[in-house]
């Protein structure tokens, strides 16, 4: 916590001193950077970044007052068409380094010659999914803790590689349509899925930097002797096992700023036999499908909506040693008036179990209600309030002697500080 | 008898003398407005009767001889909030077209409608010479930074153009006696070409009134970039 204070009183009075704006024409750089602090009030069993199966990030050892989110977004025009964005996130949790990169890449913007608009990214980046994650940093301006959809891809789920988009420019729809298509390919997304069936789903703000060890619970099957044994107690998401490039396909509509529609398909085409240095390679493939519709009143509805599998291991008895499906949808509703912003969301999760590895127990179902409210203090402060509260019924607990029942809370008071344009 | 006669008589005199230099003064002032110029009202007005805001208007002389006068001044198109305003200009051919930037973000704007293509570099400022446009037609613009941008220009081969109010209406002044055609274009109209043309023959009268009743359904109106929507980060 101390060394986490440090570094970011340091970074932060770097912004205090530039300039945050100049007047210098054209302006190459953008520099955006974030902090919240938060007090912290959670009931619920120790958290999964400690090493056990608690849902969120805190648990009853944390009331307390926490740096909750500290992030540097940076983009820099390296040419008119070419710009380079970099995310740094700095948490003090003992999962890898105290500051890591989220995000680092280059995205190539040729000037449309047509109606249409491509767009090609290439590093480490986000696939274009998330509703929720629209603020600088791939950060949320609705809620402080993510939905599970969206928990999960900031855990696990990272395109290293290159995503090509085009775009219709709205024009050839009379001004209100606009047509959108990407497809990626990556890799060094293999382990990607573990999470899902070993811890199953979270909600929180946490997300994986590269370099990042996220720590498994004493799970028996991947103890010595248990038929998991070679794996680490860590996963490490960004890795590459089996030397095959995954891929995903995704297009989008957008209606006049009232209505957005997305859908992709999800395939990382890992070899599930695969295994390298403590880490397995996890085969999997979803669905995604989002929605986001302007109602009357300023209000906002938000959907997600992701189904999918992931598979680890060779085949015995039909189907491989860990072969589950997962799901998870959440609905959000959103209203902003002048200063202050409320928003309801309710997630629901389930993880099924196809194979007979009964050592390897997975299944889960559950839900959160979140509420959050902001309050606009001054573009650089918000205040902030967030009630969370997460019912799991998870199989594999009873191996811990613990209630495989259970309702997790979180209140968390917020100051967020943002800086930069 | 005779002095009062005379009297009258002179008086008669002066009265037809004033009568005349009055006459003389007003007579061309009156032809000045009814014989060289006409104001031609036109409404625009959708399929459901509702008048139509922001439409341009011009004025074509039919036999397509049109005496253009140099253009004295130039037109703006300036980007506020991360939007093009206004979202559609009309301007004579040929008019320089300043693209300032009132936002503190840069903007790289483009437009690859034929042939006005043209592309501005990511600026900040007026530090870029004004942009011309010599070809009749719609210049769509866009912004290569911030994609939701979308403006247009109308680029016309005419002195006599403007836009409807919110009321729909607009108001041009044409000279007399003359055949023209008057125009109307916008993004939102989606009714044929020839429906968007009407034939006016100006007369020796002062106004006219051309009404444009639109047969489809107009596309919504441009909605601007909305921070409760703000999708182009990721």
């Amino acid at each position: 916590m101390v060394r986490l204070l440090i570094l970011i009183s340091a970074t932060f009075l770097a912004f205090a001193a530039h300039p945050a704006d100049g007047s210098d024409a054209p302006n190459r750089y953008q520099l955006r950077a974030g902090i919240d602090v938060s007090y912290i009030n959670a009931s619920g069993y120790t958290s999964w970044t400690e090493g056990f199966v608690g849902k969120l990030l805190y648990d009853d050892n944390n009331e307390d007052l926490k740096i909750s989110q500290a992030f540097v977004d940076a983009n820099f025009q390296l040419t008119d068409t070419l710009k380079a964005h970099a995310v740094v996130d700095a948490y003090d949790d003992g999962i890898g380094s105290i500051v890591g990169f989220t995000q680092a890449y280059i995205e190539w913007r040729p000037v449309p010659r047509s109606k249409n608009r491509y767009r090609l990214k290439v590093g480490a980046f986000y696939p274009h999914m998330s509703l929720e994650n629209v603020s600088a940093g791939w950060n949320s301006p609705y809620t402080m803790s993510f939905s599970a959809i969206n928990t999960w891809i900031a855990e696990e789920l990272r395109t290293v590689g290159a995503e090509l988009s085009v775009s219709r420019r709205p024009e050839t729809f009379g001004g209100a349509h606009t047509f959108s298509l990407q497809g990626a390919v990556f890799v060094a997304n293999d382990p990607t899925g573990s999470l899902l069936a070993w811890k199953g789903w979270s909600a929180h703000n946490r997300q994986s930097r590269f370099g990042d060890q996220l720590p498994l619970a004493p799970l028996p099957q991947i103890q010595p002797g248990g038929v998991f044994e070679e794996q680490d107690p860590y996963i490490e998401p960004f890795r590459e096992i089996d030397s095959r490039a995954g891929y995903y396909v995704g297009g989008e509509w957008q209606f006049n700023q009232q209505l957005l529609i997305r859908a992709m398909h999800y395939d990382n085409r890992a070899d599930p036999t695969a295994f390298e240095d403590g880490q397995y390679a996890w085969a999997t493939k979803f669905e995604h499908i989002a929605a986001q519709v302007s109602l009357p009143g300023d209000w906002d509805l938000l959907f997600q909506w992701m189904t999918g599998t992931t598979v680890m291991g060779p085949v015995t008895n039909g189907a491989h040693m860990v072969d589950t499906e997962f799901d998870s949808k959440y609905l959000m509703l959103t209203r902003t008036i002048d200063r202050h912003r409320l928003s309801f969301r309710y997630d629901i999760f389930e993880v099924t179990q196809n194979d007979k590895t009964d050592e390897d127990n997975n299944p889960e179902e559950g839900n959160v209600w979140t509420v959050a409210y902001f309050y606009e203090l001054s573009n650089k402060v918000w205040l902030g309030a967030e009630s969370m509260i997460i019912k799991t019924h998870r199989c594999a607990w009873e191996y811990y002697g613990i209630d495989e029942t259970r309702t997790e809370k979180q209140l968390q008071l917020t100051v967020r500080f943002r800086f930069g344009s | 008898m005779t002095i009062s006669r005379l009297s009258i008589l002179r008086i008669g005199d002066q009265l037809c003398r004033i009568a005349a230099r009055m006459i003389g003064l007003f007579v061309p002032l009156l032809f000045a407005t009814s014989v060289f110029s006409s104001d031609v009202d036109v409404f625009v007005v959708d399929r459901d009767g509702q008048r139509v805001a922001d439409v341009a208007v011009y004025a074509v002389k039919l036999d397509g001889q049109m005496d253009l006068p140099a253009p004295t001044k130039n037109a703006v198109m300036d980007q506020i909030d991360r939007q093009f305003v206004p979202h559609l200009l009309v301007v004579q051919t040929g008019t320089p077209v300043e693209f300032p930037n009132s936002d503190t973000v840069a903007h790289h704007v483009y437009s690859f409608s034929h042939p006005n293509k043209f592309v501005l570099p990511m600026y900040k400022g007026e530090q870029h010479a004004p942009v011309t446009f010599d070809h009749s037609g719609v210049v769509s613009l866009g912004c290569n930074i911030h994609d939701h941008m979308l403006g247009y220009i109308l680029v016309v081969d005419s002195a006599a153009f403007t836009k409807t109010d919110e009321n729909g209406h607009a108001s041009l002044s044409l000279e007399v006696p003359e055949e023209y055609v008057i125009n109307i274009w916008s993004p939102r109209i989606r009714d044929r070409d020839e429906f968007l043309s009407k034939a006016l023959v100006t007369l020796d009268k002062p106004t006219s009134e051309v009404i444009f009743s639109l047969a489809k359904k107009l596309t919504p109106p441009h909605r601007g970039h909305s921070d409760r929507m703000s999708w182009s980060d990721y």
